[in-house]
């Protein structure tokens, strides 16, 4: 209003869960669908060389070499993306991600969703509109530069700024300086912002996100003996009025990361509709008669949730429970098992002292899996324990659960739309002329 | 009204044949405006409107057009505070058809921080340390300029690891140099700030040293002395409750401690922590010994001592005292519940003895005065029943005599008694009384 002016910016997170799009100055992404591309091999040559071509791709990618050179590998898959796509199961379909560990490991997908972005979803030329992209908030500058390389020679973006997420979150919330505790859906991380920059030195990530903790969900679910079967793997047929018959059908050719991803679909709608955060740390015998909650799959069977309801949080704040459950052995134990408030704790104690009291009395909640309930007073209970005495410990998170998910996204749109953001734009002239390593200066 | 009543199947008034005949001539003259329904006549109160409400020739016409012509366009812009010309595109208001010229509104909130550069020779000159080299201090002065003197995000970002305060200091020695090195010869510099204050780093080492300390007060030891002093205060009211009923004829004595050390304990929580006295015979002080509601045996005897010896004078009580130190028990070195009866005991009888030794005083100086004067017609003395008894040393039938001695008193007790009925005899003759008084016997 008084600081904002209106450029038309277009404000892109492609997070490792969902991605969202939308026009800057909004207080929603018009489009947000998951980001990850169902993929079929198209002509059938021999598996070996189509490995072989997508293999190439992917370590020509991270040599960083400045050769788009989609039209090799492109031809022979064919790439579906956006929820409407990846809901209709198709033979042979195989649901990739292009993200791994938080780094880009497939341009070409990263590319494809893009495009699926400006052209299906927000009916937009992107060469008329700068372009806003959030970014992890320790992205290696050889990323930085590929997303610069894409984005300006692909699209011929007239600007382009690359923002960290943290700043963003921080952003949203009103403050320069923060905490900021993210938990998307690959990873969680805990990043400490001051004055509007991150502090490189105090991020800390986990890699226990949400997706994880749908994983975890699905063993607990299959070790009780209990089957998700996908949406397309069963038909519903009214025999009398008020009863339903589930009738199985057999799609032989559907893929196993297909029928995975189906599956997490549930499971993961099942996390958020039961879970709930602990009030204290998980004890198994303490837990063992809590009443038990029902939920209905699809597929018409009702399950009985007991316990399983505070340990999936639990494992958030106390990541040795993952041990506990059955079939998660293959857990990478490389990373120190540290829980959410010993992250935060670890992160503020790498900052400078002087900074830190401010930081403890503004940490900030983000992400999807932050708006499980009673997250925000578990933490901060946590917290007061493990802070030193001397600061007030306050955890802020919005109470709009959308507001939480989306909070990287808005404070993008936010950022975008300031008037005296205008200046600080990466144009295509300044790419032309310095190369795509001046973005480091541009965007810090 | 007539009408909602129907409408309700409410009954009507009394008359009910008479008011059906009623409700159709009002009816009549309610029907009149054809345009307007029944009920919506009723609503606006029957009756037609008293002024016009809107002027219809007003409806159709256009607004005035003597004013500006105002639009919105979408025009391109660019902004002092690029140093490309990147052509960013917003809504402008146009009037009269001549857009708005000047610069980018926003472009004045580019502000930056005056920083001082220095060339090669100044730096060979004045700026050498041997504990910087150029290149870092290029760099140094690079990021100041890009990041404001926000040091905190400086030190994050500088390349080779340095604490905040090393580079405050290396930077504002470096521009105090400069400012020193640069100011005209007639000028003088000891007025700009950054000569008048130089940075102390010893200073801000030792107070961020201080302040983690504080900020690193973990809350473990609060806590753990915080529940030694409950155990403390728990262990202390059993040993209470249990001294209370050992000593059932001193309520009031316990009542008292009790209540002090409710209201100590309230008032002064001590950040000491006191392990429970253990003896009776403790060396703490008396005011820490209350809080933990010990019953302290010497107290208890002082107080007793006090009771019983309250009907004597400050001087009796000093040579019973003296009495005592003589015969070597001052205070009784054990203080049990036997020992300390027996103190008491003795006290008693010290106090009769020495009361008696008076009386033995006073008789022979009133026998004196007797001999001396055999013509005076003073009262005689008691009679010699009691001068049998004088000499006598059985205590206890002093005990009994010293109570029912008359005129001659033992204590104040009976300066105070008003009825004379005990005394026997008149009170003595003045001269004797006066001797008397000199010991301290009553005037009756």
């Amino acid at each position: 209003m008084y600081g904002g002016d209106e450029v038309s910016a277009i404000v892109l997170d492609l997070g490792s869960h969902t991605c969202k799009a939308g026009y800057a100055g909004e207080d929603a992404p018009k489009a947000v669908f998951p980001s990850v591309v169902g993929s079929i091999e198209q002509s059938g040559l021999d598996d070996a060389v189509g490995i072989e071509k997508e293999s190439q791709s992917v370590s020509e990618a991270k040599n960083g070499i400045k050769t788009i050179d989609s039209d090799k590998a492109k031809t022979k898959r064919k790439l579906y993306v956006g929820s409407q796509a990846l809901g209709y199961r198709r033979d042979y379909m195989e649901v990739l991600s292009p993200i791994k560990d938080g780094l880009v490991v497939d341009w070409d997908m990263v590319d494809n969703i893009w495009d699926h972005a400006f052209r299906q979803c927000l009916l937009i030329d992107p060469k008329e509109h700068p372009m806003l992209l959030a970014e992890p908030s320790s992205n290696p500058q050889q990323q930085r530069e590929r997303t610069a390389e894409l984005m300006f020679e692909k699209y011929n973006v007239p600007a382009l700024f690359l923002a960290k997420n943290a700043v963003l979150t921080s952003f949203a919330s009103g403050r320069a300086t923060s905490l900021v505790v993210d938990c998307g859906g690959g990873s969680t991380t805990v990043a400490a912002v001051h004055d509007g920059y991150v502090l490189q030195k105090a991020v800390a990530s986990s890699p226990i996100g949400g997706e994880f903790l749908t994983d975890c969900m699905k063993k607990c679910l299959e070790s009780k003996g209990i089957v998700l079967k996908p949406r397309y793997s069963f038909k519903r047929k009214e025999i009398r009025p008020g009863e339903f018959q589930t009738v199985d059908l057999d799609f032989s050719n559907t893929t196993e990361s297909y029928k995975l991803y189906c599956q997490r679909v549930i499971a993961s709608d099942i996390k958020e509709a039961v879970c709930r955060a602990p009030d204290t740390a998980f004890d198994e015998t303490a837990y063992a008669n809590i009443p038990t909650t029902s939920y209905e799959l699809p597929d018409g069977q009702t399950i009985e949730i007991g316990a399983d309801r505070f340990k999936i949080p639990g494992i958030l704040f106390n990541p040795s429970l993952i041990h506990t459950i059955p079939g998660m052995d293959k857990f990478d134990h490389s990373t120190p098992s540290r829980g959410l408030p010993q992250m935060v704790i670890e992160s503020i104690n790498k900052c400078d002292v002087d900074i830190r009291r401010e930081l403890f009395s503004s940490i900030l909640l983000a992400g999807g899996t932050a708006s499980m309930q009673q997250m925000k007073e578990r933490l901060e209970k946590d917290l007061m324990e493990e802070a030193p005495q001397a600061a007030r410990v306050k955890v802020l998170a919005s109470g709009n659960a959308t507001e939480r998910r989306f909070s990287v996204w808005i404070g993008g749109s936010i950022l975008a739309s300031l008037g005296s953001f205008q200046q600080m734009w990466f144009s295509k002239s300044e790419f032309e002329e310095h190369g795509a390593s001046y973005i480091q200066r541009k965007c810090p | 009204m007539a009408d909602a009543k129907d409408i309700l199947g409410l009954p009507k008034t009394h008359f009910p044949s008479t008011q059906e005949k009623r409700p159709k001539p009002p009816k009549e003259s309610q029907r009149k405006p054809d345009g307007v329904s029944r009920e919506v006549y009723a609503l606006m109160g029957g009756l037609p409107p008293l002024m016009p409400t809107l002027d219809i020739s007003q409806l159709k016409r256009k607004p005035p057009s003597d004013k500006e012509k105002i639009s919105w366009q979408w025009l391109p812009f660019t902004s002092s505070a690029r140093t490309d010309n990147l052509k960013l595109y917003h809504w402008v208001k146009i009037v009269n058809g001549v857009p708005p010229t000047g610069d980018y509104s926003f472009a004045k909130y580019n502000k930056s921080v005056d920083i001082v550069r220095y060339t090669d020779e100044e730096y060979e000159k004045y700026l050498t340390d041997p504990n910087w080299t150029k290149e870092e201090t290029d760099q140094l002065f690079d990021l100041c300029e890009q990041f404001d003197l926000r040091f905190i995000v400086i030190a994050d970002r500088f390349p080779t690891s340095r604490s905040t305060e090393e580079l405050k200091s290396r930077y504002y020695a470096v521009s105090r140099a400069l400012v020193i090195a640069k100011a005209p010869p007639s000028g003088d510099v000891s007025g700009h700030p950054l000569v008048k204050d130089p940075y102390n780093i010893t200073h801000e080492v030792e107070r961020k040293r201080q302040l983690s300390t504080v900020l690193s007060n973990p809350k473990q030891p609060e806590r753990k002395d915080a529940e030694v002093l409950a155990e403390a205060k728990r262990v202390a009211d059993l040993r209470i409750s249990g001294k209370d009923a050992e000593e059932p004829e001193l309520p009031a004595n316990t009542e008292s401690v009790a209540p002090d050390a409710v209201a100590v304990d309230c008032v002064s929580p001590s950040p000491i922590p006191q392990p429970p006295a253990s003896t009776a015979d403790s060396a703490s002080t008396p005011a820490s010994l209350r809080m933990l509601r010990v019953y302290l045996r010497t107290t208890l005897l002082e107080q007793m001592v006090q009771a019983a010896s309250s009907s004597a004078g400050l001087r009796t009580i000093k040579r019973v005292d003296q009495t005592l130190q003589e015969l070597g028990v001052l205070k009784p070195k054990v203080p049990t519940k036997a020992v300390c009866a027996e103190h008491i005991e003795l006290r008693k009888e010290i106090l009769t003895l020495l009361n008696l030794q008076k009386q033995v005083q006073y008789k022979e100086a009133e026998v004196s005065t007797f001999r001396d004067n055999p013509y005076s017609d003073t009262i005689p003395t008691p009679s010699p029943p009691k001068r049998s008894h004088r000499g006598g040393d059985q205590d206890r039938l002093f005990i009994r005599d010293s109570d029912g001695f008359s005129g001659e008193r033992v204590g104040k007790r009976e300066h105070k008694r008003k009825a004379p009925g005990r005394y026997p005899e008149a009170p003595p003759s003045p001269p004797h009384s006066k001797r008397a008084r000199k010991m301290k016997a009553s005037d009756g």
